[in-house]
C-alpha cells in the first residue's frame, strides 16, 4: 500500500463519525488493506490495544443496548487477534488472575473439587463461575480480573465440573445436568464452610457458560442457593439453536486435532482457528484442557505413533459426552425465564433467539446483551466487555444500594 | 406523479427507493419534525397502533383492516424498525406518509429507534445488505432524534358503535365481525382499587354527579380539560410526574441509558405497588397506584403504549387506566401472537371522554375526580400470508454449544 492510499485510507477513516459501522464483514472490504499495517505493529499490541477500546466504551456498559456501544470506536475491526509469528505462546499461571486455587474434599463422596477464588471484601458480591463443556475454570481468568478491576469489592469463583480441569470424583463420567448442578451447589457450599461464611453469604451471581449456563438456570430454578442470589447470567447458549447444533456436534468434535506436540501449539491451535480470539486468554486457559500422555507403561497397552508424536491430549473425551447433551439443553429457555432473580443472557455475533425467549423478551422479562466481533468464548475474547455488562447488572440488582422512588400510598402519608 | 408519490408508491409495493431519494426524505421529514413538540397533540378520531418491527406485509394488512391513509388518522407509537425484514420500506413507507400528510399520521419514537439497537437487531444490517453502504442508515438515525416522544389525543367520544347500541369496548375480528361488545359499567375505573362506585351518572348522562363540581364535556369544548389520552412508547418515569415535563425535555439526541427520556421509551407496568426494577435492564416497572395517580393529576382518562409483546394484540390493565396495544403479528414471523390496533372515536354530541364524578377512597376521603375512559374499538388482525420471497436465508446452525 503506498503512503497516499494509506493517508487516503487514514483520512477517510477520520471522517467516520462516532458511532457507526458494526464490523461487518461485507463492508469490512474497503478497510482491509489498513489491517496489513495494524499487524505489522509488535505483537503484545493486543492487549493493549482492547484495554484501550474497554476504555472508551466504559460510559456504557449497562444499557441492554450497550453491546452497539463498542461501535463508538472503530479501533474492533482491526484488532483481530490473529496469531503473529512474533506472538507468544507460552502459558501463563493462574494466580495472575485469582488469590487461591483450592481442593475441596466432600467427604460423603470423597470427591475432590478443584475451584479457583478470589475472596470478596467489604461485603462485594462473589460472582460464581461455571465453565462450558471441555473447558475449565481458567476460561474466566481475565473475566475475572476484569470484574475486579471495575469493582474491586468483588469475589470471583470459578469452578473445575465434574470431569474438567483438576476435579477428581468417583465417577467422572456422570456429566448429567443433575449431578453437575448439585456439583455446583457443593462447590459453593463448601467454599462458605472453608471461608467461614457461616454467617452471612455474600451476594451471588452465578455466571454459566453454555452448558454451564444450562447449569446455572438449572441451580436457580432450584433454588439450592436460597435467597443470596441476586441473579444469573448466561453466556452464549440459547436451548433453540444448542439443540439444532447437536446434530452437527460429532462432526465438528472431529475436526479437532487429537493431540498437541506442546502447550504451546494447543494455544497456536486455539488461537489460529479462532476458537479463542484472545491469544492470552488462551495462553491462560488452554493449558488446563489438555494433559500430557506419559509414556507407556506396562500396564497399558503400547500407545500409537500419534500419541508419541502428539503427546498432549484432551483432558476431557467429548464425544463420551454425548448421552447427556439433550439433558443439559432441554428446557433451558423455560427455567431461564422462571427462576427467581434478575436475568441476564449475553450472546456473542448475532441474537439466536428460540420462540421462548423471543417473546420474554419482548415482554420485559430479561436483559439480553449481544456482542459483536467475539466468539462462542465471549468471555475470554472479550473480557473487558463482558466485566462491564456484568457490574452493571450487579449494580442494578443490588438489593442494598436499591432505591426505588416512593410509592403513591407513601406520598399521601 | 411527484417525486415523493412516486416513492410512495415504490414503498407501497414494498420496493426500496434509491438513495438520493432516501436523503431527501429524510431531509423533509426532519423539517416536519422538528417543528412537533415532545408531546404530539393529535385530535380523536385515531387509530393508535403499536410496534411494527419491519413486517411490512403486516403493516399493509394493518393498513387493510384499518383504513389507508390519508382516509384514516394514525398514530404509530414506535418501533418501525428491527427483527423483521423489511424494516427499511416499513419506515420509509411511514416516514413518506408523514411528510405528504403531516395531519393524518403521527410518528412518535420506540426504543428501537436509536442507533445503538438498530445495530443489533437488525436494521443497521438490513440498510448495509439493500444499499451497500451505511448512509441510509445513518439518514434514518437522524430522523429517529427528532421523532416525538408521545402524544396526546384530545376529543375522544366516550362510545364506539352505533346510537342504538352504544359500547365503551368494542373488540373487531380480522374479518370485521364484533367478537365483544361491553357495555360502559359506571362504577368508575376503580381508583386506588378501593373507590366507593358513584350512585349515579349512568351511560348517557352528560356532566358529573353532584359533588365533583365538575361538568363534563357541555357544548363539546374539545381540549385537555376534557380528559386526554397520552400514547408512549414505553410508559411513565419516576422523573416525570406531568405531561408537561415530558415536554421540558431535550428529546433531539441518542436515546440516553437512563433519565426521563429512557424511561419513557422503556418501561412497563407491572402488578406491583409503586416502581420497581425492571428486568430489561432500562427503564422501571410502575404499578397501578402510579398509573392512576399520573393520570388524575394530568386530566388523563388512558395511557397507551406498546412495547410489550401481548399474545391476544392488545391488554388493558388497572382498571382500564393503561392499555398495551402491539400490531406485529406473529412477531418475527414464529411467535404465533395476533395483533391489534386501537381506534378511538370522535365525541358525538358533547359527551366527551371527560365526564367527572368525584369518587372517594374507601376510608371514605375523596380523593379526587375520576373520568371514564373513551370508547375503545379493538382492531384485532393476524399476519399477512407470507410472502417469503426477499427474505434472508435461514441463519446458519450455531457451531457451537460445548
Amino acid at each position: 500500500m503506498s503512503d497516499l492510499q494509506r493517508s487516503f485510507q487514514k483520512s477517510k477513516l477520520a471522517q467516520f463519525p462516532p458511532e457507526p459501522p458494526m464490523p461487518l464483514n461485507s463492508h469490512l472490504g474497503a478497510l482491509d488493506e489498513v489491517d496489513d499495517e495494524q499487524e505489522e505493529e509488535e505483537e503484545g499490541q493486543y492487549d493493549m490495544e482492547e484495554e484501550n477500546d474497554l476504555d472508551s466504551r466504559t460510559e456504557t456498559p449497562s444499557s441492554p443496548c450497550s453491546s452497539a456501544s463498542s461501535t463508538s470506536t472503530i479501533r474492533p475491526l482491526f484488532a483481530r487477534p490473529e496469531p503473529r509469528k512474533k506472538a507468544s505462546l507460552e502459558p501463563l499461571p493462574w494466580n495472575q488472575y485469582f488469590s487461591s486455587s483450592l481442593y475441596l474434599l466432600h467427604e460423603p463422596t470423597s470427591a475432590v473439587y478443584h475451584a479457583y477464588l478470589t475472596s470478596p471484601s467489604n461485603s462485594g458480591p462473589l460472582f460464581v463461575m461455571h465453565h462450558g463443556a471441555g473447558s475449565s475454570g481458567l476460561s474466566f481468568a481475565l473475566l475475572a480480573s476484569e470484574i475486579r478491576k471495575l469493582l474491586p469489592a468483588a469475589g470471583i469463583l470459578s469452578l473445575d465440573s465434574r470431569g474438567h480441569g483438576e476435579t477428581k470424583t468417583p465417577n467422572d463420567e456422570d456429566l448429567s445436568l443433575p449431578t453437575l448442578s448439585q456439583d455446583f451447589v457443593t462447590v459453593v457450599e463448601l467454599v462458605k464452610e472453608k471461608c467461614g461464611w457461616s454467617g452471612k453469604m455474600p451476594d451471588l451471581v452465578l455466571v454459566g457458560h453454555s452448558l454451564g449456563g444450562a447449569v446455572v438456570a438449572d441451580v436457580a430454578m432450584e433454588g439450592k442457593l436460597g435467597g443470596s442470589v441476586l441473579g444469573y447470567v448466561v453466556l452464549d447458549v440459547v436451548e433453540g439453536s444448542a439443540m439444532d447444533a447437536l446434530q452437527s456436534m460429532q462432526t465438528y468434535l472431529s475436526t479437532r486435532p487429537s493431540g498437541f506436540t506442546s502447550l504451546a501449539q494447543g494455544i497456536e491451535w486455539h488461537t489460529r482457528s479462532r476458537t479463542i480470539r484472545n491469544p492470552t486468554s488462551a495462553r491462560i486457559s488452554v493449558p488446563a484442557l489438555l494433559h500430557h500422555h506419559h509414556h507407556p507403561s506396562p500396564d497399558q497397552p503400547p500407545s500409537s505413533e500419534s500419541t508419541q508424536q502428539r503427546p498432549w491430549r484432551w483432558r476431557t473425551d467429548l464425544s463420551k459426552t454425548q448421552p447427556f447433551w439433550s439433558g443439559w439443553f432441554v428446557g433451558l429457555s423455560k427455567k431461564f425465564l422462571a427462576a427467581r432473580g434478575g436475568k441476564l443472557l449475553i450472546l456473542a455475533g448475532t441474537d439466536r433467539l428460540d420462540r421462548e425467549l423471543i417473546i420474554g423478551q419482548m415482554q420485559g422479562k430479561y436483559q439480553l446483551v449481544v456482542l459483536p466481533e467475539v466468539g462462542h468464548f465471549l468471555h475470554e475474547d472479550a473480557p473487558g466487555k463482558v466485566a462491564g455488562v456484568l457490574v452493571e447488572f450487579y449494580k442494578r440488582n443490588d438489593r442494598s444500594a436499591l432505591v426505588l422512588p416512593p410509592k403513591v400510598s407513601e406520598m399521601y402519608k | 406523479m411527484s417525486d415523493l408519490d412516486h416513492a410512495i408508491s415504490l414503498l407501497r409495493s414494498c420496493k426500496p427507493i434509491p438513495e438520493p431519494a432516501v436523503r431527501e426524505l429524510c431531509y423533509k421529514a426532519r423539517e416536519l419534525l422538528i417543528e412537533e413538540s415532545n408531546v404530539q397533540l393529535v385530535d380523536a378520531p385515531v387509530t393508535i397502533c403499536g410496534d411494527i418491527h419491519g413486517q411490512f406485509h403486516d403493516l399493509m394488512e394493518l393498513f387493510r383492516v384499518g383504513g389507508d391513509v390519508p382516509e384514516t388518522n394514525y398514530l404509530f407509537m414506535g418501533d418501525f424498525v428491527d427483527r423483521g425484514f423489511y424494516s427499511l420500506e416499513s419506515f420509509l413507507l411511514l416516514l413518506s406518509l408523514k411528510v405528504r400528510y403531516p395531519d393524518r399520521i403521527t410518528l412518535i419514537r420506540g426504543n428501537h429507534e436509536s442507533r445503538q439497537i438498530t445495530t443489533v437487531y437488525g436494521f443497521y444490517d438490513e440498510c448495509l445488505r439493500k444499499y451497500g453502504s451505511a448512509n441510509v442508515w445513518r439518514y434514518c438515525c437522524e430522523v429517529f432524534d427528532y421523532l416525538a416522544l408521545g402524544a396526546l389525543v384530545v376529543g375522544a367520544g366516550s362510545f364506539v358503535g352505533d346510537e342504538s347500541e352504544e359500547c365503551e369496548v368494542e373488540v373487531v375480528g380480522a374479518g370485521g365481525d364484533v367478537v365483544t361488545r361491553l357495555k360502559r359499567r359506571d362504577d368508575g375505573a376503580g381508583l386506588m382499587n378501593a373507590v366507593n362506585p358513584p350512585q349515579e351518572g349512568d351511560g348517557g348522562t352528560v356532566g358529573g354527579p353532584p359533588g365533583s363540581g365538575a361538568s363534563g364535556s357541555s357544548g363539546g369544548t374539545r381540549g385537555v380539560n376534557n380528559g386526554a389520552v397520552l400514547c408512549v412508547h414505553g410508559g411513565l418515569s419516576p422523573l416525570v410526574d406531568s405531561v408537561d415535563k415530558i415536554r421540558l425535555l431535550d428529546r433531539k439526541q441518542e436515546v440516553p441509558h437512563e433519565g426521563a427520556m429512557c424511561d419513557l421509551l422503556w418501561s412497563d407496568p407491572d402488578e406491583i405497588d409503586g416502581w420497581g426494577l425492571s428486568p430489561r435492564g432500562a427503564g422501571f416497572l410502575f404499578g397501578a397506584d402510579i398509573v392512576k395517580h399520573f393520570n388524575h393529576l394530568n386530566n388523563l382518562t388512558l395511557i397507551a403504549r406498546a412495547h410489550q409483546l401481548v399474545m391476544e394484540g392488545f391488554k388493558e390493565m388497572f382498571d382500564s387506566s393503561i392499555v398495551t396495544v402491539w400490531s406485529a403479528p406473529n412477531y418475527c414471523y414464529r411467535c404465533g401472537n395476533v395483533a391489534a390496533i386501537l381506534e378511538l372515536g370522535e365525541e358525538r354530541n358533547g359527551s366527551g371522554a371527560g365526564i367527572q364524578w368525584s369518587a372517594t377512597t374507601g376510608r371514605g376521603q375523596t380523593f379526587g375526580v375520576v373520568r371514564r375512559g373513551p370508547g375503545r374499538r379493538y382492531r384485532v388482525f393476524e399476519a399477512a400470508p407470507q410472502d417469503s420471497r426477499g427474505m434472508p436465508a435461514k441463519k446458519p446452525v450455531a457451531d457451537y454449544f460445548l
